[in-house]
């Protein structure tokens, strides 16, 4: 992660899907700055436009207005190429579903950036079987997702996402389909990566367990930042879960 | 790099793999197909090598030599002089590669009339060397009454059974051979029906008498002379280089083209070689079209494969995988899936053509009476022959397809959006 540079900016962001009447605006005039090494939570009812949001900030789909910065670069301003370049070097995703590739091991579905990026396969599996030790899929390298668990699959997604080394991580609801335990162990992963490497995470999330641990918290309600605030790991705020229009 | 392309390959087998039945069942539309294919080349181009070898061996040869007006003039005074005649033969000696030729010899044609004491009718009457023609000519082998000529005839001649039929000559006739001499003037022959020949050609059948070289040139007055050289070969794999041979060898002689034209078999018979062309074209377009219609379920079994894996292609290109990357891997899926079909419906052709029909293929049944083709006759057990030449040609055609049929889906990739493609259940 480059210091100099936020490790996500916006300014003025809107996505609006369809047209005229129809139209919706699925993130409405938000600009964040998002600093280098946070752990930030985006909640909000459904609908309220968090995976869009992270999606624009991934560069996954186009802004109908406004800037997206990662890194200090502007992703609208980048061809498709250079954005594919930036999500392999710079971004890494968690999704609420794994998305693991089926046809791959596991070891292979972690390396899979990383052998994209043309690193030499001893380092790479080196790599990922210190992770997998670390994070506890020691011995399921060789196991293809139809043969792990929930827990054991959105690990060696994290896998994935972390082993690049990337400047961002961005993970859509990932402890949705988890439960407490793999939860809380997933977590304590990305925390420790968080820490250990300055890895930037920007979850998306209805997870209270998930907001307890981050340290800043932000609330969509209908495509807009309602609020936005720092906050104590292992605390969470009434304002968080409240009822849009409550307070 | 080329781990990438490792990985996308690899990638793409696992996904054929893990949509077997649909993989197999496609495989299958393209093993039968090229299968087929194959089949149906290896038979067609036996019978053509059939039809060459019959058509070399009724006189013209694998290489015919004569000079170059004589093709339209059919004139004596056309003809290759004895000197040109010894070059000829030292430059074929000279140009052929040992074990290649099986025999060359010189013939001598002449448009004329043969006359019976109850008719007459025009003929092609040709003087040929006895002995070479006996070991290798077609119609040394066609003779159904009497026999063929021999070293010690004079004046013996072989007939037509048509020629026969209609000058009403039966073993032993006589019969008068008139044509132009080497001075124009009209010269007789008196020859005695020895053996007479039927080659299923009727042109053949209606007109030809064939009697000894020396009858003949002693009769038009041509000396040690001859009309053409005919060239028979152990194949015809290789005639345009030995063509070639001859021909530089007999320019270094001073025989240039101007004095004697050296035609491979295709321009000696140019109707048998727009007939081969032809029946090679036809045949291809049908199996084209067939193939084409393997092509469409190639097209809708691989498009299927992209639909169903939308949120895969979504995350590839979530994790970094470009447009390009995205449409070669299916691309690569289809490629492998076609080629290696293709290539088991090649070796299914091949094991039909090689192994079951090995002996032939009786195709009498399709036809009554003699079967012939341009011009030539041909033996109705039809022995499968795979040319290197069908095995490059079909192996391109498995490819382009392999290609073509994946185009459309591999675009379709491409223009899957990640965010979109998130969406979806799989």
């Amino acid at each position: 992660m480059n210091e100099a540079y936020p490790a996500v900016e916006t300014r003025g962001l809107w996505k609006t899907f369809g047209e005229g009447d129809t139209a919706v605006h699925a993130v409405h005039d938000v600009s964040l700055v998002i600093e280098p090494g946070e752990f930030v939570a985006l909640c909000g009812p459904s609908g309220s436009g968090k995976t869009t949001l992270v999606n624009l900030i991934g560069g996954l789909t186009d802004p109908t207005r406004g800037e997206v910065r990662v890194d200090g670069r502007d992703v609208g301003a980048m061809s498709e190429p250079e954005r594919a370049q930036l999500r392999l070097e710079r971004i890494g995703f968690v999704f609420q579903a794994y998305n693991l590739l089926p046809v791959l091991t596991a070891l292979e579905n972690a390396e899979f950036p990383l052998m994209l990026r043309g690193v030499a396969r001893d380092e790479r599996r080196q790599a990922v079987r210190r992770l997998f030790h670390e994070i506890g899929l020691g011995g399921l390298e060789d196991r293809r997702p139809g043969a792990l668990s929930g827990g054991q699959q959105q690990r060696v997604a994290v896998a994935r996402a972390v082993l690049g080394a990337p400047a961002l991580v961005l993970a859509d609801e990932p402890t949705a389909n988890l439960d407490t335990q793999a939860s809380d162990a997933l977590l304590g992963i990305m925390e420790l990566l968080n820490q250990e490497r300055n890895v930037t995470f920007i979850f998306c999330t209805h997870d209270p367990r998930v907001m307890r641990r981050a340290r800043r918290i932000i609330r969509l309600v209908d495509g807009h930042v309602e609020r936005d605030a720092q906050k104590q790991p292992g605390t969470l705020p009434d304002w968080v879960l409240a009822p849009v229009g409550a307070e | 790099m080329m781990e990438r392309w490792l990985l996308i390959g690899r990638v793409a087998l696992r996904n054929l793999r893990r949509q077997l039945r649909r993989s197999l069942l496609t495989a299958s539309a393209m093993v039968l197909g090229v299968g087929l294919l194959m089949f149906v080349r290896s038979l067609e181009g036996g019978a053509h090598l059939v039809y060459v070898d019959t058509a070399t061996r009724m006189g013209t040869g694998h290489i015919a030599m004569e000079h170059p007006d004589y093709m339209g003039s059919q004139d004596l005074a056309d003809r290759i002089a004895s000197p040109d005649l010894t070059r000829v033969l030292a430059a074929v000696e000279g140009s052929v590669p040992p074990g290649e030729l099986v025999a060359v010899f010189p013939q001598l044609n002449v448009g004329g009339l043969a006359q019976s004491a109850t008719s007459s009718i025009p003929v092609r009457i040709t003087g040929v060397d006895p002995t070479l023609e006996a070991e290798t000519s077609f119609l040394a082998g066609q003779v159904v009454e009497g026999r063929y000529l021999t070293a010690d005839d004079r004046l013996e001649a072989i007939v037509g059974i048509g020629v026969a039929e209609r000058l009403r000559l039966e073993l032993g006739s006589r019969l008068v051979l008139m044509a132009a001499g080497a001075e124009g003037d009209l010269e007789s022959q008196l020859v005695l029906v020895t053996g007479i020949f039927r080659s299923g050609i009727p042109e053949v059948d209606r007109g030809v008498v064939q009697l000894p070289l020396p009858t003949a040139r002693e009769w038009l007055e041509i000396g040690d002379d001859a009309t053409s050289v005919s060239v028979i070969l152990m194949s015809d794999q290789r005639t345009g280089d030995i063509a070639d041979a001859v021909r530089s060898h007999l320019a270094g002689e001073g025989v240039g083209p101007e004095r004697l034209a050296v035609r491979p078999w295709w321009e000696a018979m140019p109707d048998l070689y727009a007939g081969l062309r032809a029946d090679t074209v036809q045949t291809y377009i049908m199996l084209l079209v067939l193939l084409g219609i393997v092509a469409l379920a190639v097209v809708n079994s691989i498009l299927m494969a992209v639909l169903n894996r939308t949120r895969e292609f979504g995350v590839l290109r979530a994790l970094g995988l470009n447009r390009r990357a995205v449409g070669a891997m299916v691309l690569v899926e289809g490629v492998i899936l076609t080629v290696a079909s293709g290539l088991v419906g090649m070796l299914l052709g091949l094991a039909i053509s090689m192994g079951v029909f090995r002996d032939g293929v009786d195709i009498s049944f399709l036809f009554g009476g003699e079967l012939a083709f341009a011009g030539s006759v041909i033996d109705p057990v039809i022995p499968p022959a795979v040319l290197a030449s069908d095995v490059i040609a079909i192996l391109t055609i498995v490819i382009a397809i392999g290609i073509v049929a994946t185009l459309y889906p591999a675009w379709h990739a491409t223009r899957i959006e990640p965010a979109e493609a998130m969406k979806t259940d799989e």
